[in-house]
């Protein structure tokens, strides 16, 4: 296992080696163009265009400038998304800054969003196993479906539409609406319920996902060999199905849950726009329609260390829940 | 010493006849203007919305944007002289003193003026016991002068200032300091708006640091791309928790404003130290602005209560359209003239438009009702039959439109005429028919409601035989890199706007059309030299210039001869039609139910947040 470890650990880094380098040449050889125009503001001239490349160090080989960028990832204070290079361009902050601040309401949201998609998929899709082709099943499936068809940009709409501006002139109380007061913790706002409607526009579709993978792998973990063992042994059938079929079938699901945990640490776009949350996600959107270069490559990394930093924990964890499986 | 009160007032005179016979608001009143009493009350918290931040975390130096400029005029930064943030029928555009005692003395020359600041102006806390001092306008015009710090911003309107392009952020030789109260400026050619220039925010002081009296920048010190999270006020508001900031450590461990989170959050308390200040009536406690979210999202918070007003720009259109249905809400809906136009830029190096006969046919030919309902139709402004704004003319040029089509419908008639007149027309039909007319390129941006300008525009231009190759993008790193770079050969760039800086022609003239700003936003290359125009690969050889007019108008004194100059150049910048201006834009605000006394500024082209009040003081 220890050697395992290491492979993969190395295996990590040349990852995100990868990704930085995908990333460093996308932004700089598509016809995206000239950085410096963003940062130029509105009175440009050729001389100020040729001082901000060269404080940017844009006039340097572009191995160089990938070297200074690729510095910035290396975990190791004052090299870190150091100030010095990772600066907005749109907003002349750091990006340190502006991810460190923004990472806990990012947690805050994956975090309650995978409890409630398990909380709502695991149950549904059990008991639509257990009770095959019945009302419940077909309910279920049907709710599968407008899960994965409802896109969340609209779903996230629609609840605010319902759940706040309707439900406030309909009834004078609502959930709250979107974003984080001022002057409020964030803390203070999960318990005051301000994330309830992204959690649950965000765990959603993953609820849907999940019922319908946790549904399949039931019924075919229940047709094993070792569940008619078990019955003919005379269990309780609730012994059966949740001792015996539901610890197979969900270690499938571990796996998926560790990698989609993963990818929503590196931000949940869509809804954080939508719900104007001041997470990663957002971040990454205004860097993107900014053009704000170190900006993306700090969130791009970011979110490709968590995810396969996920991908080891789960192949672990995969490792005890199974015990065919052994790494070396 | 001459003063220059008279010629202020004649401009405000001229200002306010123009708006009286030229076009208002679109909807509903514009409330009051009354700076004080009025049975406005004070007190209470403004909630407002930006969808997005600005665009330098409030540093004076850098920002260039209304919405910060307003931020610092309304409530951060007092400068020695200031617009009072009303309408421009209303006394806007006139500049009146603020931390100085009286608009300044301005030498027979015009190369020296000279300002005295009232004593016991002092900065908001932490600094609560530092008196602003001349001294203090001196380390802002320093830092203005230092490329890095002034990146982004406006420092080439201190050029006129002698040794201020040599400071590179050190002393500036042009400034004396003859006592504490009194700065004397020095420039190297007569610059008849400079007490305009001396309004803006990057002029506001800078105070000394206690602990550090050496440092040449005072605050500002280390802090060359940050100095907006240390921003110390002289305001009637001031970023709240500004009292914790310590300046006595080094810079890079100086805690940062609390008051403002970029991206998410500003608040404003009352600045203590505020005082004598006859310019903003600051009727509110409290400024909360929340930073980030959609468009309609930011309009359902409106609509909902939450908020008072989204300054991001432009109401979404539903909202709008549900406003103006509603009969109780029609004093809410505001529309005021943001001195700014919207144009289309013809390359005069790029064949066809070397020919004025093609660049006036496209003057007639362009469906500017069209485009404008693009925008959302007349309450977003009126069309433009001239390219500099008459409220900048002191309403002279309001009836100027040397290419009127019914109902700014465009004329194809004229327009066949003018282009039959081209060398491109060869069988002089009123189609253009070289083979320059076709696959023209067209650089353009790619945001609403620019596409559906692009078809209009495609259409209209059709009609005379000019085939459009349009390219669409981003608007800055794409549009701007091809449309502002001569060498790119871009020869139509229609996305374009221009909104003035302070209340001068001044602002619309040369950053447009001047040579100075080749490279810039003189995108038509007027003023280029035949040796420029070779080197970036062209083969026309020579382009109209207005830079003689230009300075001939900037030169002169504040007052009727100026505005005058200014309209002759606006009829030049027409009859060699450069741009094809189409719009003079509005500003449309919808004001949240406990809005009262909504003001606009139009120095800045923004809501006015100190006039702005709540309706029983916020209660």
């Amino acid at each position: 296992m220890g050697r395992y470890l290491i492979r993969r650990a190395l295996f990590l880094v040349l990852v995100l080696v990868i990704v930085s380098l995908l990333t460093f040449t996308i932004f700089f050889k598509l016809p995206a163009g000239d950085p410096a125009r963003r940062v130029a503001g509105r009175v440009i001239t050729p001389e100020t265009l040729v001082a901000i490349r060269h404080n940017l160090g844009l006039d340097k080989p572009l191995w160089v400038q990938y070297g200074r960028f690729a510095k910035g990832l290396v975990p190791w204070p004052g090299l870190f998304l150091n100030k010095q290079v990772y600066f907005n361009y749109a907003n002349n902050v750091p990006v340190s800054e502006e991810i460190y601040r923004r990472l806990p309401v990012t947690i805050t949201l994956a975090i309650g969003a995978s409890i409630a998609w398990l909380l709502i998929g695991l149950p549904i899709g059990i008991v639509s196993a257990i009770r095959r082709r019945s009302l419940f099943d077909r309910a279920g499936m049907l709710f599968a479906l407008f899960g994965v068809s409802a896109p969340i940009f609209w779903l996230a709409y629609v609840m605010l539409y319902i759940f706040w501006f309707k439900f406030q002139q309909w009834f004078g109380w609502s959930l709250p609406g979107s974003g984080l007061p001022t002057g409020e913790s964030l803390m203070q706002s999960v318990l005051r319920g301000r994330f309830l409607l992204p959690w649950f526009a965000l765990a959603l579709s993953f609820a849907a996902f999940y019922t319908r993978m946790v549904r399949g792998n039931l019924i075919e973990t229940m047709s094993e060999d070792y569940i008619r063992t078990a019955r003919a042994k005379g269990l309780a059938e609730r012994r059966v199905v949740f001792r015996h079929g539901l610890r197979a079938a969900l270690t499938p699901v571990v796996t998926m849950f560790g990698l989609d945990l993963a990818t929503l640490l590196g931000g949940a776009l869509i809804t954080e726009t939508v719900f104007n949350l001041p997470g990663i996600g957002q971040y990454t959107y205004n860097s993107v329609t900014s053009s704000n270069f170190p900006g993306i490559m700090g969130v791009t990394v970011l979110a490709s260390f968590f995810i396969v930093v996920a991908n080891l924990v789960v192949d672990i964890v995969y490792a005890f829940l199974d015990p065919r499986v052994r790494y070396t | 010493m001459k003063a220059i009160t008279k010629t202020i007032v004649v401009t405000a005179i001229f200002a306010l006849a123009a708006t009286a016979c030229g076009g208002g608001g679109g909807g509903g009143g514009t409330g009051t203007a009354t700076p004080t009493g009025g049975g406005v009350e004070k007190g209470g918290t403004l909630k407002l919305g930006l969808s997005a931040d600005v665009s330098n975390a409030y540093d004076p130096q850098k920002e260039y944007a209304a919405l910060s400029f307003e931020f610092f005029r309304c409530c951060l930064l007092r400068t020695l002289v200031q617009f009072p943030g009303l309408e421009a029928d209303n006394g806007g555009n006139e500049l009146g003193p603020d931390i100085a005692e009286s608009l300044p003395e301005e030498s027979a020359d015009g190369l020296t003026y000279t300002f005295h600041l009232k004593q016991g102006i002092h900065y908001a806390p932490p600094l609560q016991d530092v008196e602003v001092t001349a001294q203090d306008f001196v380390r802002a015009l320093m830092r203005e002068s230092d490329p890095e710090a002034s990146a982004q911003g406006y420092p080439f309107y201190y050029s006129p200032i002698q040794g201020f392009d040599d400071a590179a952020g050190g002393s500036i030789k042009g400034l004396e300091t003859p006592d504490d109260y009194t700065l004397v400026v020095h420039l190297t050619q007569p610059t008849g708006d400079f007490p305009f220039r001396m309004s803006m925010p990057a002029t506001a002081p800078i105070p000394p640091n206690p602990s550090d009296p050496s440092a040449a920048l005072g605050v500002a010190e280390g802090h060359t791309k940050d100095y907006g999270r240390f921003l110390i006020a002289t305001g009637p508001y001031m970023f709240e928790g500004s009292e914790t900031m310590d300046f006595s450590v080094p810079a890079d461990q100086q805690t940062k404003n609390p008051g403002y989170v970029p991206g998410r959050s500003m608040t404003l308390v009352r600045n203590p130290s505020w005082s004598d200040d006859t310019v903003r009536p600051a009727y509110v406690d409290r400024i909360e602005v929340a930073i980030g979210g959609t468009d309609i999202d930011l309009a359902n918070k409106i609509d909902a209560g939450e908020l008072d007003m989204d300054l991001s720009g432009v109401p979404p259109a539903q909202q709008i359209q549900a406003w103006q249905a509603d009969p109780n809400r029609q004093d809410q809906i505001h529309a005021n003239p943001s001195d700014g136009v919207r144009y289309l830029t013809m390359n005069m190096a790029m064949p066809p438009f070397d020919d004025v006969q093609v660049r006036r046919a496209i003057e007639y030919v362009v469906d500017k009702d069209a485009l404008r309902r693009t925008r959302g139709g007349p309450l977003f402004g009126d069309l433009a039959g001239h390219f500099i704004p008459s409220t900048l003319l002191g309403g002279l040029n309001s009836d100027y439109d040397p290419y009127a089509s019914p109902n700014g419908q465009g004329d194809v008639t004229k327009a066949k005429a003018e282009m039959a007149q081209s060398v491109y027309d060869t069988d002089q039909d009123g189609i253009c028919d070289a083979p320059e007319c076709k696959g023209v390129l067209a650089i353009t941006d790619n945001q609403p409601p620019y596409p559906e300008n692009n078809a209009i525009l495609v259409d209209n231009l059709s009609q005379i035989g000019i085939e459009l190759d349009v390219k669409t993008g981003d608007r800055y790193t794409f549009m701007y890199d091809k449309c502002l770079t001569p060498e790119s050969h871009a020869a139509f760039c229609p996305s374009i706007g221009w909104f003035k800086d302070y209340p001068d022609a001044l602002t619309f003239g040369p950053p447009t059309l001047g040579s100075e700003s080749i490279g810039s936003f003189d995108i038509p290359l007027a003023g280029a030299t035949p040796e420029q125009l070779k080197g970036w690969g062209y083969t026309v050889t020579e382009v109209p210039s207005f830079d003689d007019k230009f300075a001939e108008c900037s030169a002169m004194a504040l007052g009727a001869e100026r505005l005058q100059c200014w309209a002759d150049a606006d009829k030049l910048i027409m009859e060699t039609a450069p741009v094809v201006p189409w719009l003079f834009d509005k500003d449309v605000d919808l004001s949240g139910d406990r809005i009262v006394n909504y003001t606009y500024d139009s120095s800045a082209g923004l809501a006015s947040l100190d006039h702005l009040a709540l309706v029983g003081g916020g209660a």
